[in-house]
């Protein structure tokens, strides 16, 4: 059971599910990762959203809106980022996004705090 | 009652929320933040009053300083919008920073009937800032983030589509 959450920079993705879920800081921290937008490595996007399903939450910052880089190395991590938004949407049983604060559901059930 | 619009830039958000507030009863302020100076302020100042004419509102300017802003009680306020009067108000010689906008907009918005609060999406496109800019946008987040938790009603418009993010559109 993953839930994959994803939505702007600084939209309180973090804070928000933490709520959703009733986790102290500790608990949370101890069953998720964020930012895992940085950890997409293009040659082994399958691998990295395999071995981050073994995670209760997963966060991801949406980077894909702007304008496309100029630098082609930037070009490629904002891509591998998107393509592994997508694998780690596709594994999880739940997607979250969160906009100003607030949580849509895009996918699967609303989590509950005994869940 | 306070509404939070945000979205891309040209995803129809003004004109919805304009729309929003043509729909209630009483005065409409349009609270424009705009600074009234420089070729391309100006033109746009002058297509968006043109797009405004017979919609019913005042406009009141103001750039900087909003919680010393004296407005009609009782009014549907329409502010426009949030990225530029924080921008004014960090970068701008008569800003004051913009530390206390949050708490200068739930001000505002008590003494109004609606204060509905036009913001944008700044934050999806990967880039990675430093320095003022960082802080801007943390800054302009954290406002949004506190307007959205006490707004009655959050919507993200999306190619001109409203996406209800809280409330119900009335």
């Amino acid at each position: 059971m993953m839930i994959f959450v994803t939505g702007p920079q600084f939209a309180g993705k973090r804070a928000c599910i933490r709520q959703l879920l009733g986790l102290s800081e500790e608990a949370f921290a101890a069953c998720a990762v964020w930012d895992v937008q940085e950890m997409a490595d293009p040659d082994r996007l399958d691998e990295i959203a395999d071995s981050l399903c073994t995670k209760k939450i997963v966060i991801a910052t949406e980077m894909g809106c702007g304008v496309i880089p100029l630098d082609a190395s930037e070009r490629l991590r904002r891509e591998a980022a998107g393509a592994l938004a997508c694998l780690l949407a596709q594994r999880a049983d739940t997607v979250i996004r969160v906009c100003c604060s607030i949580p849509q559901l895009l996918k699967g059930e609303w989590p509950c705090a005994s869940c | 009652m306070l509404t939070l619009i945000t979205g891309g830039a040209s995803s129809g958000k003004s004109d919805f929320a304009e729309r929003l507030v043509c729909r209630l009863p009483g005065e409409r302020i349009y609270l424009a933040t705009m600074e009234p100076f420089g070729k391309e302020n100006l033109s746009r100042i002058a297509r968006h009053r043109e797009k405004r004419k017979n919609k019913g509102f005042i406009t009141v300017e103001c750039s900087t300083n909003i919680g010393s802003l004296v407005l009609p009680e009782g009014a549907n306020v329409l502010l426009e919008d949030l990225p530029n009067l924080l921008a004014n108000e960090m970068f701008s010689a008569s800003g004051g920073g913009g530390e206390n906008l949050t708490e200068e907009l739930l001000t505002l918005s008590a003494r109004c009937a609606s204060l509905t609060v036009v913001t944008g999406d700044l934050f999806s496109g990967g880039n990675h800032y430093e320095g003022d800019m960082l802080l801007y946008l943390q800054r302009l987040a954290q406002c949004g983030n506190a307007l959205a938790q006490k707004a009655a009603l959050a919507v993200e418009v999306v190619c001109s589509v409203p996406n209800i993010l809280k409330g119900r559109i009335p």
